[in-house]
């Protein structure tokens, strides 16, 4: 195969295979959504440095975005019990999840109604029958309602209706509490596109965090999301020959995808990059399963028979069934194997891989521009009807700490370590450059300017008083 | 300080890992939390408006107070979060075979 035709800007694509080529041969096929490709070709112009610099534009981002756009705050299983509340912090917003009475889960501004002090400090998970602030000890109930008002007889103004808590959109889907600050929000389902059709066949509700580990990154939160949109850089950042044939789709303003896959790669796809390597010659089948960790003889000796996608998926089903308890045995080669990423807008990723089973989120850290907090997540598979365990609490790293000072995260630390090794260089490149703007690939850089188009639906938006 | 002032108040059946126990010795209300670094005692009653604590939940090594959420580290009684910011008197464990044991503060 060659390079396909170019002369419609973005409908070129990398010569040789591609991942829809990869996942049709598989031994077990991939669910349907998998096999499905969308992509439209959004424009070429560069995106002004000053989205990832500006202070101002940081300031309606705070005004525009975040108070009107769904985001997971927690997992259902950070609140099991009436009573339990998660703090959810995003730039100078802050929002209390809370399990009321009934199995209801409502959602709050985490500010008090006599004076506006936040009401609980720290973020995370906590319980409490009733929320209290702790200036002058205004309290109120599960559902928002003002309870206590000590020394009430010198505020005649003030009722249980008019000083309730402000409450928030607060929806489900899985395993995950979504809020919108907005209370007119529109549903939830609306905003989620294909995802609840496409997650049929692979449910978040059904695994539980592994592992959680919140680190500060030196950029702005866009800037920290985009280097994980794209394969683009696995050559040159990961020093690996996969990726550079990954698959991308938009499936709308606020989802979009790419599939990159795991154990086969494109030597063609590799035509010029720089040097030989993984070229000429290619990456044996067996070469291939050992960088999958698979090193035994019989094993190798099937992958040159058939191939190392194969084998390792075979033998990854069987390791990971029994770990996890399980059943694993007819999962798709894709689904164990394969880098398949979702991202929900404007700042969540839900990957529904087997061994690459992530969940990440980026926030501006505080009010600062050039900061943000990078949420990673490992979910793994819980078994059919398994009662949920409370989560581990999320591992800290600063700004300055590697990644593999978090236990538990084993071959991935270096990889994210690479990844976001890049990321001061390029804050700092912003504000060097005299081009003016980022340019992205047509296709493979595409998921970002999906994102940064919808950006300017929100911040476009008339401002509307609540 | 010798081993006298030790005293039993719990057997380790009664408290199994992540679990919490409220016990009484001498007037002193007392919770016993099993976390994964031990057993710990800390007073029954949060330092912020005198909520027993035993209503609250043990969170790995938080306790939650039940009554506005104040988090306390049981392991020595710490304030962690308001509207808490007085710490909880906390009491030295043992353990021997089968039984927990508590010290009171000499002054009682
Ligand atoms: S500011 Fe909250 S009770 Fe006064
Ligand atoms: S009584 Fe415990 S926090 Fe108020
Ligand atoms: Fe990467």
């Amino acid at each position: 195969m060659t390079a396909t035709s170019d002369t419609q800007p973005g409908s070129a694509r990398a010569p040789g295979p591609s991942v829809a080529d990869t996942l049709r041969s598989d031994s077990i096929a991939p669910p349907p959504p998998l096999l499905e490709q969308s992509y439209q070709f959004l424009g070429d112009a560069e995106i002004p440095f000053s989205r990832y610099t500006d202070t101002t534009f940081f300031q309606s981002e705070m005004e525009k975005l975040w108070p009107k756009s769904w985001q997971w705050a927690c997992r259902e299983e950070h609140i099991p019990d009436v009573g339990d509340h998660y703090v959810y912090d995003i730039g100078k917003w802050s929002v209390i999840v809370v399990r009321a009475e009934d199995n209801v889960i409502r959602a709050f501004l985490n500010v008090c109604s006599h004076r506006g002090t936040r009401i609980l400090s720290t973020e995370g998970a906590g319980y409490s029958q009733s929320l209290t602030c702790p200036f002058h000890g205004w309290s109120w109930d599960l559902n928002g309602q003002l309870t206590q008002l000590p020394g009430r007889w010198d505020f005649p103004h003030v009722s249980d209706a008019s000083h309730g808590l402000d409450e928030v959109s607060c929806e489900r889907w899985g395993g995950f509490v979504f809020i919108n600050i907005d209370p007119q929000a529109a549903t939830l389902d609306n905003y989620l596109d294909c995802l609840p059709d496409h997650f049929k066949h692979f449910p978040l509700e059904q695994r539980r965090i592994k592992l959680h580990v919140e680190k500060v990154l030196p950029c702005n939160w866009k800037a920290a999301q985009e280097a994980f949109m794209e394969a683009y850089h696995n050559v040159e950042t990961h020093n690996a020959p996969n990726g550079a044939n990954a698959q991308y789709d938009i499936f709308g303003k606020y989802v979009s995808r790419f599939i990159h896959t795991i154990g086969s790669y494109s030597p063609e796809s590799l035509a010029d990059y720089a040097g030989d390597r993984w070229r000429s010659p290619p990456l044996t089948e067996t070469e291939q399963l050992q960088a999958l960790g698979v090193t035994d003889a019989a094993a190798a000796e099937q992958a040159e028979q058939h191939t190392a996608r194969a084998v390792a998926a075979a033998i990854y089903r069987e390791q990971m069934s029994a770990d996890m308890g399980v059943d694993l045995s007819a999962c798709s080669d894709s689904l164990m194997l394969d880098s398949i990423e979702y991202h929900l807008f404007p700042n969540m990723f839900f990957f529904p891989g087997i061994s690459i089973p992530m969940c990440y989120r980026f926030r501006p850290n505080g009010m600062d521009t050039d900061t943000c907090i990078f949420d990673l997540m490992l979910l793994e598979p819980i078994a059919e009807g398994a009662e949920h365990q409370e989560p581990p609490e999320p591992i800290k790293l600063s700004i300055d700490q590697s990644y593999t000072e978090a236990e538990g995260l084993s071959w991935l630390a270096p990889v994210y370590d690479e990844d976001t090794g890049n990321l001061q260089m390029q804050q700092q490149g912003f504000k060097t450059s005299t081009r003016g703007g980022v340019t992205l690939g047509n296709y493979q850089e595409s998921r970002i300017r999906r994102v940064h188009m919808t950006l300017d639906e929100f911040l476009d938006a008339p401002v509307t008083e609540a | 300080m010798s081993d006298s002032n030790y005293t039993v108040v719990a057997r380790t059946e009664a408290l199994p890992a992540k679990s919490s126990l409220r016990v009484e010795l001498k007037g002193h209300d007392i919770l016993l939390c099993h976390i994964e670094a031990g057993i710990f005692a800390v007073t029954n009653l949060c330092s912020h408006a005198e909520a027993q604590l035993h209503e609250g939940k043990l969170k790995g090594h938080k306790i939650l107070c039940p009554l506005h959420g104040a988090a306390f580290d049981v392991r020595d009684g710490t304030a962690l979060t308001r509207p808490a910011t007085k710490p909880l008197c906390s009491y030295r464990v043992k353990v021997l075979g089968d039984d927990i044991l508590i010290e009171l503060p000499e002054t009682n």
